[in-house]
C-alpha cells in the first residue's frame, strides 16, 4: 500500500529529482576536483620530479611567459587560487539548484499529500470519524507527512550523496595510490555497520523518548482543560506531584537518548579520527620511502574526510527512512479507506419535503438494531417530533435522512426518490440540521451563518437571527456579526451556540429542518419563542424536532414516542396525554408537579420500571 | 484546538509591536540563565568538554603539518611511533570529549527544560481563574512545551556552541598568527564578510522558517477544524469549500517552505565560495612564502586546513544568534507565566495561621472546622473587562438548606457561584464563612469542602473508577460503587465492556454528555462535601434519568449547605429557597409558593413550564 501511495504521489515530481540528482553529481565533480589541484599545486611547489610537464605547469606557463623563478611559482599559484575558486563557486551553483530542485518537489508532493488527506477525511462516512480518535488523525496529518517531507527533502539526496561519493571518490583514490586507498577504505565496513546497529538500537529509545512526551502533553492538556475540577476538589498538590512523576520520565528519557547518542557519537569519531590518522602515519612511512607525494597525502587526507562523515551519517539516515516508510504506511491507511459513494442521481430542483419510512431497519455491524422496522410518514411542511429515551433510536432516524449511515432494510423515500439512490449531497443540501453540540467554525459570526447558503443577504441573515433570537446577542458582541468565534473569540454559552446554529440552518432556507436536542441549553422562555418564530416562517418547511423537553415537543404536529428503535405511541399532545402511556407519565413527572414530589417518584419508578421490561 | 496552533508565531502578534525581530533583551536571558546556572558543575564540565574539543580539533593540523615538515625537511621522520601515540591520544581526547559533551548537554538540557516546566505548572496550579480566562488552554499548552524545548535548547547547546566557538576561533586565529603573523592577518581578513553574510542570511532562514511554522499550525488547525466539525460539513455540504480554503494554506506552505529552502540553498554556496577565497588566499602568498623558504610545506598546508576550519563557527553563532532574537518573546512569555501572581491567594496573616497551627480538631488554619453558615454582604463583582456582573447581593445560606437559582443566560448565576467557591474574590463587599469574611480563611479550606459539579462536565483521561475517585483519593471500590448508584450512574457503567476499570479516552470522548454529568456527580458524592453545587448539571439528561439523580440527590443534599442552577424548573421546585437573578441581581427570593403567589418573574416561568398551561395558550 505505502509503495502504490508513493508512486502516486510521486508522480510528476521525479524529474526535478532526477535534475536535483544530476545537480548533485555535477557540484561534487567539480569538488572532487579541488583536492588534486592543491597537490598539484604543492608537489609542484616542492619540485617533485613527476610534475614537470603537467597541465597546472603548463597553464601557468602560459599566463606567464617570462623566466623569473618567483614570478613563475606566483602565476601557478594564482592560476591553482583562481582555478579552485571558480570550481567552488561553480560548485555552489549546482548546490542551488539541487537545493531548489529538491524544495520545489519535495514541497510540491507534501503540499499534494496534504491536499489529498483533507479531501479524503471531507468524504470519509461518518462511522470512521467516530471510531477514530481525532488525535491521532491529526498526529497522522501533520507529524506523518512532516516525517515524510523530512525524507524526500533530505534522507533521499542524503543516501543518493553516500553512494555517489564513494563511487566518484573510490577511483580517484585508486588512481592515485592504489595502497593507500585500500588503507582508506579500511574502516568503512566497521563504520557502516556500526552505524546500522547502533541506530536500530537507538530506535526503541527514540519510541521511548517520543511516548513519555505524549504523556507529559496528555497530563498538561487533561489538567489545563480539567483546571476548574481540580480546584473545586482542591487537588493540586496531588497534580503536581502526577505532572511531576511524568515530566521526570520525560528528562529523564531525553537524557538516556542522549547518553546513547554521546557514546555513539564519541565511538563513531574515534574510528572516523583513526581512520585518517592512519593514513597519515601510513602515508608519511610511504612518502619516506619516495612511494608517494606530499601532495597526494594531502589529496588522500582531504578525500578522507570528505566521505568519512557521509557514511557515519549513513545509520541515522537509514533509521530516518525507516521512520518515513512507516509514516508513509499510516498516511496510506487512512487514504485506502472507501469514501462515501458519490455517483447516485442528483435532480435539480428543490424537495417538497415529503418523508415515508417503510420497514426501515438498521443496526450497526454485529449489534443489537438501532431502527427496527419502523414505518412513518411525515407530510411536507408538518412539525413531528420524536421523544424517547436514550438509545431509542431518535438521532439514528436524523442520521439515515442525512445519508450519514446507510439502511440496511426498508425503504425511505424524499418525496417520490429511494433516498439510497440520490446523491448524498444533494439529500443533505435539502436538510439543515441542528445538533445538541453544534460546532461552529473559528471564523466570524457571519462566515458560519452563511456556511449552507453563501449569497443569503443580510436581510435573510438577520430574519434568520432574529427567529433563532440571538440577534440582539450578536449585536452586543465587540464587533457584531464580524466577532470571531473560537478560542481567539467571543466566549459563547452553551445556549447561544446552539442558537446560532439554529440560525446557520435556517439561513439555508432548506425543504426540511430537523433540531436533534438543539434547544437544550437555551432556557424555557426564550424557547417558547424559537419554536413560536419557527412556525410563524413563510416558507413553511417540513420540521422534525427531537426533545427530552415536553415544553419542546407539544407544540407539535404529531409527536412519535419511540423505544428500541420502534414507534410505540403517536398523535399529538392531546391525545397522547390523555392515552395511558409513557407520555402521559412523562407529563406528568415533567409538568404535573402541583402533586407531591413523593407521588412523582413513585410513577418514577412505575414508569422506569415499565420502560426497562 | 491543537497546541501548534498558539505557536508562538500565531499568538507573537499581540505581544509584539510589529513583526521586526524584537531586540535581544539580555534581562531576560539573565534570568533564564539562572536554570542553567544552578547546575553549576555540569555547565562547567560542559564547558570544558566543549574546550577539549576545540583544543583537538585545532591540533590534529599541527600534528599532520610537524609530521609533512619533518618528511619534506629531514626527509624522514624521527619518530613516526611517537606521532602516532600524540594522535591516538587527541583522537581518544576528542571522542571522550564529543561523548562528554552529549552527556552533560543532553542532561543539562533535559533538566533545564524539566525545571522551567517545574516551575510554570506549579505557579499554574496557583493562579486564579482571572489569568485563564485571556489565555486558552491551547496557549498555555504551547508555552509548556515547545517553548520549554526551545529555550532549553538555546541555554544547553547554545552555551555548548558558545565555547567551542570562541576557543576554536581564538585557537585556530592564535595558531596562524604564531605560525605566520601576515598571512594569517590575510586570511583573517575575510572574517568581517563572513559574519556580515552570516547574520544576513540566517536572520532571513529564521524569519522564513517562522512563516513555515506558522503557516504549519494554521494547516494543523484546519485538519482540526475539519475532523470536529465534520459532520457539520456534510450537513451543510462544505466539502468542496473546505478543501479550496485548505488549498491556499497547502499553497502558502509550499511557497515559503520553498523559499525557505532557497536562502538557505544561497547561503550555503556562499560560504563554500567565501571558504574558498580566503584558502585561495593562503596557497597564494602561502605557496610564495614557501618559495622564499619564509615558511614550511607543512604550515601552508596547515593553513589551507584552518581556513577552511575557521568559518564553521562562524555559522553556528549567527544560527544562535538569530534563534535568540527569535525565541526573546517565548523567554519573556514564560518568564512572565512563571512569575505571574494570584489575584487570590492566602493572606500573610492566614499564612503565619497555617503555619502555627497544631490543633486536632481545628482546621488547618486555625479556625473552627465546620461551616453552618455562608453569607453575601453587599457583594457587587466585575470581571477585569466590561461591566458590573453582579450587584447588592445580600444572601445567607445555612446549613441543611438547598438554595436554586433561576435566571435567563447571563443574569449572572455562574459568577455568583464562582464567587462563592472563592475562584474570583467580590469587587465590593464581602463574603462571611460563620460570620468570618473568607478573605481571613485559609483557600484551600474552603475549597476542600466544595463538590461542584460544573456545567460541562469535565471527565479526564484514566478509567471510570479513577475519575469518580478524583473526589476522594482515599475512597475504596465499594465506597465508589456507592457513589455511583446514589448518582444514578451505577447502571450505565455496570454495562460498560471493563464496568469500572474501562478506559475513557481523551476527555471522556465515549461518553455521552449526559454520563459525563452523572460521573461528575458520583465524583462529588464521593467527595462528601459540605457545600454542594452544581451548575445547570441535569440539562442534557433526559426527563427519567434526571428523575433518578434528583431520588439520590435528594438523600444527598441533606445537612449540606447546596446551592443549585437550573434550567428546569422541576427540578428546583423542592430547594429550600429559590432566588430569581437577572442583570446581576436577585429580583425575586423565596420558596415556590411564595413566589408562586407573588406572580413576578418566577411565576411567568413556571406558568410556561406547566402543562396546565398549555390548554389556556
Amino acid at each position: 500500500m505505502p509503495k502504490q501511495l508513493f508512486l502516486s504521489i510521486s508522480l510528476g515530481f521525479r524529474q526535478p529529482y532526477l535534475f536535483a540528482i544530476l545537480a548533485m553529481v555535477i557540484s561534487y565533480i567539480f569538488l572532487f576536483m579541488l583536492p588534486l589541484i592543491s597537490r598539484t599545486a604543492l608537489d609542484i611547489l616542492l619540485k617533485e620530479p613527476s610534475t614537470t610537464g603537467n597541465w597546472l605547469t603548463m597553464l601557468a606557463s602560459a599566463a606567464y611567459t617570462g623566466d623569473d623563478q618567483d614570478s613563475q611559482t606566483l602565476a601557478l599559484l594564482l592560476v591553482s587560487a583562481t582555478i579552485s575558486i571558480l570550481l567552488t563557486a561553480l560548485a555552489g551553483v549546482f548546490f542551488y539548484l539541487r537545493g531548489y530542485w529538491i524544495a520545489s518537489a519535495s514541497e510540491g508532493i507534501a503540499r499534494r499529500l496534504r491536499d489529498r488527506l483533507l479531501n479524503h477525511l471531507n468524504h470519509l462516512p461518518i462511522l470512521f470519524h467516530n471510531n477514530t480518535d481525532t488525535g491521532d488523525l491529526i498526529q497522522r496529518c501533520t507529524s506523518d507527512v512532516e516525517t515524510f517531507r523530512v525524507f524526500l527533502s533530505g534522507q533521499v539526496i542524503e543516501i543518493a550523496r553516500a553512494i555517489l561519493m564513494l563511487l566518484v571518490v573510490t577511483p580517484i583514490l585508486f588512481s592515485l595510490h592504489p595502497k593507500m586507498a585500500w588503507l582508506s577504505l579500511a574502516s568503512m565496513p566497521l563504520l557502516f555497520f556500526s552505524a546500522i546497529l547502533f541506530f536500530r538500537k537507538v530506535k526503541s529509545v527514540f519510541t521511548r523518548v517520543d511516548e513519555s512526551e505524549a504523556r507529559l502533553t496528555t497530563v498538561l492538556q487533561e489538567n489545563l482543560t480539567g483546571i476548574r475540577v481540580v480546584r473545586a476538589f482542591a487537588r493540586q498538590d496531588y497534580e503536581i506531584e502526577k505532572f511531576a512523576k511524568s515530566n521526570a520520565l520525560f528528562r529523564e528519557e531525553n537524557k538516556r537518548l542522549m547518553r546513547l547518542l554521546g557514546g555513539y557519537y564519541g565511538f563513531s569519531d574515534f574510528i572516523c579520527l583513526g581512520q585518517i590518522g592512519l593514513l597519515l602515519i601510513a602515508g608519511a612511512s610511504w612518502t619516506i620511502a619516495g612511494e608517494l607525494t606530499v601532495g597526494t597525502l594531502f589529496a588522500f587526507i582531504t578525500y578522507e574526510s570528505m566521505i568519512i562523515w557521509p557514511i557515519r551519517h549513513m545509520g541515522r539516515v537509514l533509521t530516518d527512512t525507516s521512520k518515513a516508510v512507516v509514516a508513509l504506511g499510516r498516511l496510506s491507511e487512512i487514504l485506502s479507506e472507501p469514501m462515501e459513494s458519490q455517483n447516485e442521481l442528483s435532480p435539480q430542483h428543490r424537495l417538497k419535503g415529503d418523508i415515508v419510512l417503510k420497514d426501515v431497519s438498521f443496526c450497526h455491524k454485529g449489534s443489537q438494531p438501532i431502527i427496527d422496522n419502523m414505518s412513518l410518514q411525515i407530510q411536507a411542511g408538518e412539525t413531528v417530533a420524536f421523544l424517547g429515551p436514550p438509545g431509542s433510536g431518535k438521532s439514528t432516524i436524523v442520521q439515515l435522512l442525512l445519508r450519514l449511515h446507510d439502511y440496511q432494510q426498508g425503504s425511505i423515500f424524499l418525496d417520490q426518490y429511494e433516498l439510497s439512490e440520490l446523491n448524498r449531497k444533494y439529500a443533505r443540501n435539502q436538510m439543515s440540521i441542528v445538533m445538541q453540540e453544534p460546532f461552529l467554525f473559528a471564523a466570524s459570526i457571519r462566515e458560519n451563518l452563511i456556511l449552507g447558503r453563501r449569497q443569503a443577504t443580510e436581510e435573510e441573515i438577520h430574519a434568520a437571527t432574529m427567529a433563532a433570537q440571538i440577534h440582539d446577542s450578536i449585536l452586543k458582541f465587540p464587533r457584531a456579526y464580524d466577532s470571531m468565534v473560537g478560542e481567539r473569540g467571543v466566549t459563547l454559552s452553551g445556549g447561544q451556540r446552539q442558537r446560532i446554529a439554529l440560525a446557520r440552518a435556517l439561513v439555508k432556507q432548506p425543504p426540511i429542518l430537523i433540531l436533534d436536542d438543539s434547544l437544550s441549553a437555551v432556557d424555557t422562555d426564550t424557547e417558547a419563542k424559537i419554536l413560536a418564530a419557527l412556525k410563524n416562517q413563510q416558507h413553511h418547511q417540513t420540521t422534525i424536532i427531537i426533545a427530552h423537553r415536553l415544553s419542546s415537543v407539544m407544540h407539535a404536529d404529531r409527536i412519535f414516542v419511540l423505544d428500541c428503535g420502534q414507534i410505540i405511541q403517536q398523535g399529538n399532545h392531546e391525545t397522547l396525554s390523555e392515552q395511558p402511556g409513557i407520555y402521559q407519565k412523562l407529563c406528568l413527572i415533567q409538568g404535573a408537579i402541583e402533586t407531591d414530589i413523593e407521588q412523582s417518584a413513585a410513577m418514577l419508578t412505575a414508569a422506569t420500571s415499565e420502560l426497562s421490561e | 484546538m491543537s497546541d501548534a496552533y498558539f505557536d508562538d508565531e500565531n499568538y507573537g502578534d499581540e505581544f509584539e509591536s510589529s513583526s521586526k525581530p524584537a531586540r535581544v533583551n539580555l534581562g531576560i536571558w539573565k534570568q533564564l540563565l539562572a536554570y542553567a546556572t544552578y547546575y553549576r558543575t555540569d555547565v562547567i564540565c560542559l564547558a570544558c568538554c566543549a574546550f577539549v574539543v576545540a583544543i583537538c580539533e585545532i591540533a590534529f593540523p599541527l600534528i599532520t603539518r610537524s609530521v609533512i615538515d619533518d618528511i619534506s625537511e629531514k626527509g624522514f621522520v624521527i619518530d613516526l611511533l611517537r606521532y602516532a601515540g600524540i594522535y591516538a591520544g587527541f583522537c581518544l581526547a576528542l571522542a571522550l570529549a564529543v561523548t562528554g559533551f552529549l552527556w552533560f548537554g543532553g542532561k543539562l538540557r533535559s533538566h533545564i527544560s524539566h525545571d522551567i516546566r517545574r516551575d510554570g505548572f506549579e505557579n499554574l496550579q496557583n493562579l486564579s481563574f482571572s489569568y485563564y480566562d485571556y489565555r486558552p488552554v491551547g496557549w498555555l499548552m504551547a508555552r509548556m512545551t515547545s517553548d520549554c524545548e526551545r529555550l532549553s535548547d538555546i541555554l544547553a547547546w547554545g552555551v555548548l556552541d558558545f565555547v567551542w566557538s570562541i576557543t576554536i576561533m581564538t585557537g585556530i586565529a592564535g595558531a596562524m598568527l604564531f605560525m605566520e603573523p601576515v598571512l594569517a592577518l590575510v586570511v583573517l581578513t575575510t572574517l568581517p564578510l563572513l559574519v556580515w553574510i552570516s547574520l544576513f542570511f540566517q536572520s532571513r532562514i529564521l524569519k522564513s522558517a517562522r512563516q513555515v511554522r506558522k503557516t504549519n499550525s494554521r494547516i494543523t488547525g484546519s485538519y482540526n477544524e475539519n475532523i470536529m466539525g465534520v459532520a457539520t460539513s456534510k450537513t451543510f455540504v462544505t466539502e468542496a469549500q473546505n478543501l479550496q480554503h485548505f488549498g491556499n494554506l497547502t499553497d502558502q506552505m509550499y511557497e515559503s517552505s520553498v523559499q525557505n529552502a532557497i536562502q538557505a540553498a544561497l547561503y550555503l554556496p556562499m560560504v563554500m565560495t567565501l571558504g574558498s577565497l580566503a584558502s585561495g588566499i593562503a596557497l597564494v602568498i602561502g605557496g610564495v612564502e614557501l618559495g622564499w623558504g619564509v615558511i614550511s610545506v607543512g604550515t601552508l598546508i596547515a593553513f589551507l586546513t584552518y581556513s577552511r576550519q575557521f568559518f564553521e563557527p562562524i555559522e553556528q553563532m549567527a544560527h544562535w544568534f538569530a534563534e535568540m532574537q527569535m525565541a526573546q518573546a517565548s523567554a519573556e512569555r514564560i518568564m512572565s507565566l512563571i512569575a505571574a501572581k494570584s489575584d487570590i491567594e492566602d493572606s500573610p496573616e492566614v499564612k503565619a495561621r497555617l503555619q502555627n497551627q497544631t490543633s486536632q480538631t481545628l482546621a488547618e488554619d486555625g479556625l473552627s472546622n465546620n461551616i453552618n453558615q455562608i453569607e453575601f454582604r453587599q457583594v457587587d463583582f466585575s470581571y477585569a473587562v466590561g461591566g458590573p456582573v453582579l450587584q447588592g447581593i445580600n444572601l445567607t445560606i445555612n446549613k441543611g438548606e438547598t438554595i436554586a437559582i433561576v435566571g435567563s443566560t447571563g443574569s449572572g448565576k455562574t459568577s455568583l457561584i464562582s464567587l462563592l467557591c472563592r475562584f474570583y474574590e467580590p469587587t465590593t463587599g464581602k463574603i462571611l464563612l460563620d460570620g468570618v469574611d473568607y478573605r481571613d480563611r485559609g483557600l484551600n479550606f474552603l475549597q476542600s469542602n466544595l463538590g461542584i459539579v460544573l456545567q460541562s462536565s469535565h471527565v479526564f483521561a484514566g478509567t471510570v473508577e479513577d475519575n469518580i475517585q478524583y473526589g476522594n483519593l482515599h475512597a475504596n471500590h465499594d465506597q465508589i460503587v456507592n457513589a455511583a448508584k446514589q448518582a444514578g450512574a451505577h447502571y450505565f457503567i455496570k454495562d460498560m465492556p471493563d464496568g469500572y476499570t474501562t478506559q475513557i479516552g481523551e476527555s471522556g470522548s465515549s461518553l455521552s454528555a449526559g454520563q459525563k454529568q452523572l460521573i461528575s456527580f458520583a465524583r462529588a458524592i464521593l467527595a462528601d462535601p459540605k457545600i454542594l453545587i452544581m451548575d445547570e448539571a441535569t440539562s442534557s439528561v433526559d426527563t427519567l434519568t434526571e428523575q433518578h439523580v434528583q431520588t439520590g440527590l435528594k438523600a444527598l443534599l441533606q445537612g449540606r449547605i447546596s446551592v443549585v442552577i437550573a434550567h428546569r424548573l422541576s427540578t428546583i421546585r423542592n430547594a429550600t429557597r429559590i432566588l430569581v437573578v437577572e442583570q446581576g441581581r436577585i429580583i425575586e427570593e423565596g420558596n415556590h409558593e411564595q413566589l408562586m403567589e407573588a406572580e413576578g418573574r418566577y411565576h411567568r416561568l413556571y406558568r410556561q413550564q406547566r402543562l396546565s398551561s398549555l390548554w389556556e395558550s
